[in-house]
């Protein structure tokens, strides 16, 4: 995980974090409310704005007040459906389902509460594929925690959970839905990383640099916004930050352990498949490389078996040796491409290595009566 | 159904035979047997009765309490990479103590590449891979880059790796050719490049994309 500076945070989070105070955007709520309220405060918002008469209807709000959300079905039905606990009330849920592209206020919509789930599910992610599969190469490693974290499978489970999006957001409109609009200029900063410098050059950006900079998947953060992001992508990301935002209401509401059996059993009980992640360039050498480093016999390819050598579909199965031991096999329809694919299936074993099924994660120590801590297999590293 | 697959065949020699007993007349070749499809269900349904294959079938050698067989089919398939081979396993890991147990108590390895055929590997395949030699000297490498800054036409890379008895990607690394060669090579295959015609072009290009579909593990 990242060193976290709060000095580089943007002003957003710190605004939330003070709570108390409302933002001068929300201005038309309060002044209806206070309108509605005692006639001192009336006599007084008209001293200040003596141009704009009191009575006349306020502007709409940009996303349905929370007061609506004890009155929707689809709200009660959400959470019966999460199972989700009596501790976490409807209008909690109700902020997590608004966006900063409907609402801008950070203390209306589901920022926070969706950078706070985000930092939980990726904290969990990690650290169980760290100890699944502790020779993953960091590339993989990045994509794998992408397709278990990432906002298009984010979307995916909130769409699974039930979520609908309303055709635009607004105050009339049911708290239960989502609301999110697309094609407006992004106003709030959504995005979490570490902005590289502009004066850096391209070359800068290797993968040893993407574990320090840049956001959690390993992608820039641009500081400039230059490039318009596409509707497939907000809507990803509009529908990821509904699920983020609840898995951070839960920890606020209900704690770590809780947040920690929700996670497991939405997030980390989608199966994803490593070995359909990898791209070798010369996997030939690259196990040479890898043996040659392990101090294992040099590989050699050996014809296993073969059919229809003179035939126009001819099949040769072949197995990669280091000294008498298998490393892996594979077939392919000649010589040249059935040894390409052996060395392959050998270097995938190597990294796809797991000490097992149920393996214990860091976080298991903080439950109570946990049995001591024995370290997990940490690799040495890549093959360079 | 066996008949007919017989009297087809009977049928194909014979019709050559007719149609030269009467060449000139307009023959229309009628089959012996009319080849038909099966126009009822019925029919179908026969028709497509087959029974299984014996591989599908357990062994009936034996008497029938004795005849437990394991059916292979389909065969067995590509091996999966969740499987660690042994020597991928590291030290202290669970499953690398219990084979090691395995090995030093039975006499047959189970864990090798067939118990029965005890120690014999399947044939080596031949590939160009990399054998160092280290037979090259200071004074040798010298000489080579003196031939090759000399007259880099006929001291090609492949002819300098035979003189010398080394592969041409040490050749390439210790002598490089002088840069206008290399600008004259790179000109000459361009030049060869742009009389490709779009076969030999979309070959290649799909040669390329089949190449990355197999190290993407999509072929």
């Amino acid at each position: 995980m990242k060193r976290i500076r709060p000095s580089r945070w943007s002003g957003q989070l710190l605004q939330a974090r003070c709570g108390a105070s409302i933002a001068a955007a929300r201005q038309p709520f309060l002044l209806a409310a206070r309108s509605q309220s005692t006639s001192s405060a009336a006599a007084h918002d008209s001293s200040s704005t003596s141009t704009t008469p009191i009575d006349s209807p306020p502007p709409p709000l940009p996303a349905p007040s929370f007061a609506r959300a004890a009155q929707s079905a689809k709200l009660a039905a959400l959470h019966a459906r999460l199972s989700l606990s009596q501790k976490i009330p409807l209008q909690t849920l109700a902020r997590a389902l608004v966006t900063p592209s409907a609402d801008a206020n950070p203390n209306f919509n589901n920022t926070n509460l969706a950078y706070l789930g985000s930092t939980i599910v990726n904290y969990h992610v990690l650290e169980y594929l760290v100890c699944k599969w502790p020779r993953l190469p960091m590339a993989i490693l990045y994509e794998a925690l992408r397709a278990y974290a990432g906002d298009a499978s984010l979307q995916q489970v909130a769409r699974r959970w039930g979520v609908e999006s309303a055709a635009a957001p607004g105050e009339e409109v049911d708290p239960g839905l989502l609301q999110w609009k697309a094609g407006e200029e992004q106003l709030v900063n959504t995005r979490w990383g570490y902005v590289r410098s502009d004066k850096a050059p391209a070359w800068r950006r290797g993968l040893s640099s993407r574990v320090v900079l840049d956001n959690d998947f390993g992608d820039q953060v641009s500081s400039l916004e230059a490039e318009k992001p596409e509707f497939d992508t907000l809507q990803s990301e509009a529908f990821g930050s509904v699920v983020q935002a609840v898995i951070g209401a839960i920890y606020t509401h209900c704690g770590r352990e809780e947040v920690k059996a929700f996670v497991k059993s939405h997030i980390l009980s989608r199966e994803l498949d490593p070995s359909t992640l990898f791209e070798f360039k010369l996997p030939t050498r690259e196990l040479a490389m890898l043996c040659a480093r392990e101090g294992f016999k040099a590989p050699v390819a050996r014809l296993e078996s073969e059919t229809g050598r003179l035939s126009r579909t001819p099949v040769y199965v072949v197995g990669i040796y280091s000294g008498k031991e298998k490393l892996g096999e594979g077939a392919g329809p000649s010589l040249d491409v059935a040894r390409r694919q052996a060395s392959m299936a050998s270097l995938k074993a190597w990294y796809l290595y797991s000490p097992g099924n149920k393996v214990r994660v860091p976080s298991d120590m903080m439950e109570e009566g946990a049995k001591p801590w024995k370290a997990p297999y940490i690799d040495i590293g890549e093959i360079i | 159904m066996d008949l007919r697959s017989l009297l087809r065949p009977a049928s194909q020699l014979l019709t050559p035979l007719r149609c030269l007993s009467a060449p000139r007349a307009a023959v229309v070749s009628l089959p012996l047997t009319s080849s038909r499809g099966h126009k009822t269900t019925a029919r179908t349904k026969r028709a497509l009765k087959i029974s299984p294959h014996d591989s599908f079938l357990p062994s009936r050698t034996a008497e029938f309490p004795a005849a437990d067989s394991i059916i292979y089919n389909p065969p067995a398939s590509e091996a999966s990479p969740s499987h660690t081979p042994f020597i991928f396993l590291p030290r202290n890991d669970p499953r690398r103590l219990a084979i090691t147990r395995l090995r030093s108590t039975a006499n047959v390895d189970p864990t090798a590449y067939n118990s029965q055929t005890n120690g014999e590997l399947p044939p080596e395949m031949r590939y160009k891979r990399r054998q160092p030699k280290y037979n090259l000297t200071k004074e040798h490498i010298e000489e080579m880059r003196r031939l090759r800054n000399e007259d880099p036409l006929t001291w090609s890379v492949q002819k300098l790796a035979r003189k010398f008895e080394c592969s041409t990607v040490f050749v390439q690394m210790a002598a490089p050719a002088p840069p206008e060669h290399l600008q004259w090579l790179k000109g000459k295959l361009e030049r060869k490049m742009e009389r490709w015609g779009p076969k030999k072009t979309a070959a290649r290009e799909d040669r390329k994309r089949r190449a990355e579909m197999l190290y993407r593990g999509e072929l």
